[in-house]
């Protein structure tokens, strides 16, 4: 019992760093991904292959999986962000389908099978063998994550990022490069998520192209808003309660998806802020024009 | 070799235009784009499917029927999850409409089944030659079909009342319901034609591919996108030329570059459409 609760707390770690990345580019830029797994998958494969083939310590081969998503990132966001927020929703959307079929192509993904056997990392004389080493490791990352985030939002360019959300064409005017501004937020969520699959691929020690689908997209998506659009600590409640919920509802299985889109329809009518985004800003942003 | 690929190209492309259509007319209409298209096209062959499987219904009732409830999917689309979003954040209805399609996939998964259903009729077509190279009966009815439904289309908005309230309120909302046009209505006859087109085009791949599954509408909506953008979103012509070049590409490629590949190639062209020309090839709203 113990064990399964760890492992639904390091799960839940894992969904907090998705959530928040995500998170940035939809409620700070105002942008839609519907590819965020794949820069979950491009991380996790980059991991597991470092850590398998040349064996680079996990500090080593997160560094890496957080280059490739980043990379990933900024080819994808380069063409796409200079245009309207629903094209990013598809092309992302394209291209989650898109590095799917890689991963189940690639002879070194290992196609449908995945690549088993991905060693827990050990490093600085520390073994995260255990589960609850793990989730330590998992907790600080997490941390990490939140106090950069905040930070960001926080700071001058978390400001520029609301004011292009709230209204691009006001931002412009008062001298803000929107279009840099938005591929940097979106590289940075990209490398967030490539961190994430790390951290998964590491613990799961197994992988295949499943994990990273559309539903993962979609999942995450719903967490955000669940939780709030643009709030950070929404994010992390978001994160927890539907890590957490699938769990309690285990019967319930085959309706989960069906809950997850009635969810993100009756949200956004009858909610649209989310649970912790009530404040004030949110709701401004929200709410727009009319 | 060639030959074949081409038509089969041109067979498939005719469904995405037929697709496209609606996202176009909706994008133009409301600058929205409904991620739920996808899941109207499946709703179209569902209901055909299952009023031709009871054997008491005739073909043309039967794919009159599908239309008929995809376009009534769409209409309730339009009130549940775009029409209270109207002037919120861009992203809200987007986001909306995204929930929808999931919800219905998975509904369409809990009432049907994961399976592919066969279509209940068989038809008698074959391959006959014209001028020399074999043509497949099928491709051309399905084909000959989707051109029609454009061409109905075409007529419809530029001749006729509605048709042209509805290209007034695209090109201008405000001023069109200053002439006294009702905005509200002409969104959902938008809503009804371009379902109605899915539904139809749903019917059509139900006979070609003879399967019937609840997934059927996430692939070739996001490729009927692609397509709208290709040919520039926001414009008919655009839209028909560009189902029909992605098309092509996507069954030209499969058959020379990798087959594995082959449902990569229609978002490959988007990302290069948007990265060279995002406009579309006849210019359309997008920017």
């Amino acid at each position: 019992m113990t064990a399964y609760v760890l492992h639904l707390a390091i799960l839940a770690g894992i969904y907090i760093i998705l959530t928040v990345s995500i998170n940035l580019i939809i409620g700070y830029a105002g942008q839609v991904s519907l590819g965020h797994a794949a820069f979950y998958g491009i991380g996790a494969y980059a991991s597991a292959l470092m850590s398998l083939h040349y064996h680079f310590p996990f500090p080593a081969a997160a560094l890496t999986a957080m280059l490739a998503a980043g990379l990933c990132g900024l080819a994808l966001g380069l063409p796409t962000l200079r245009l309207k927020e629903d094209y990013l929703a598809i092309v992302t959307l394209g291209f989650g389908v898109i590095v799917d079929l890689v991963f189940l192509n690639l002879e070194i993904t290992g196609g449908p099978d995945g690549l088993p056997g991905i060693p827990p990392p050990s490093f600085l004389g520390l073994n995260f063998r255990e589960p609850w080493h793990y989730l330590i490791l998992v907790i600080v990352t997490v941390i990490l994550v939140l106090i950069a985030t905040y930070r960001l939002v926080d700071s001058y360019h978390g400001r520029a990022l609301r004011a292009i959300r709230d209204h691009e064409i006001t931002a412009q005017v008062m001298g803000i490069n929107t279009p840099a501004y938005k591929v940097v937020v979106f590289t940075l969520a990209a490398v967030l998520a490539g961190l994430a699959g790390s951290l998964y691929a590491h613990y799961i020690t197994f992988i295949n192209p499943e994990t990273f689908g559309l539903h993962t997209s979609i999942l995450i998506l719903t967490m955000v808003v669940l939780g709030g659009m643009g709030s950070i600590a929404g994010s992390v409640l978001g994160a927890v309660i539907l890590t957490i919920l699938p769990e309690m509802l285990r019967q319930a299985h085959a309706y989960q998806e069906l809950i997850y889109g009635g969810l993100l329809m009756l949200l956004l009518i009858w909610r649209p802020a989310g649970l912790l985004g009530r404040g004030k800003l949110s709701l401004k942003f929200l709410k727009r024009e009319s | 070799m060639f030959f074949q690929q081409l038509i089969n190209g041109l067979t498939t492309g005719s469904v995405y235009a037929l697709i496209a259509l609606g996202y176009t007319m909706i994008y133009g209409i409301l600058g929205l784009i409904n991620f739920a298209q996808g899941e109207i096209y499946m709703c179209g062959a569902f209901v055909a499917v299952l009023l031709l499987a009871t054997g008491k219904v005739n073909f043309f009732l039967a794919v009159a029927l599908g239309m008929g409830a995809a376009a009534l999917l769409g209409v309730i689309l339009e009130r549940v999850a775009f029409r209270p979003l109207r002037g919120f954040h861009p992203l809200v209805p987007l986001i909306s409409a995204i929930g929808a399609s999931i919800f219905l996939q998975s509904l369409a998964l809990l009432l049907f089944g994961p399976n592919d259903r066969p279509f209940p009729i068989q038809f008698a077509f074959t391959t006959i030659m014209i001028a020399g190279l074999p043509v497949s009966t099928l491709q051309m009815t399905i084909l000959a079909a989707a051109l029609g439904f454009m061409g109905l289309l075409i007529v419809f908005v530029r001749y006729t009342t509605y048709g042209k309230a509805i290209v007034a309120c695209a090109l201008d909302r405000d001023t069109a319901r200053l002439m006294g046009i009702n905005v509200d209505r002409m969104v959902s006859l938008t809503f009804l034609l371009g379902s109605a087109l899915s539904g139809a085009a749903g019917i059509m791949m139900a006979i070609y591919y003879n399967a019937t599954y609840p997934r059927m509408g996430l692939l070739p909506g996001l490729k009927a996108f692609s397509a709208a953008i290709l040919g520039g979103v926001g414009s008919i012509p655009g839209a028909i030329l560009g189902g029909l070049l992605l098309g092509v590409a996507e069954s030209l490629g499969a058959a020379y570059i990798s087959s594995g590949f082959k449902d990569a190639i229609a978002f490959a062209i988007l990302i290069l459409v948007l990265l060279l020309r995002p406009q579309g090839i006849l210019r359309g709203r997008g920017d």
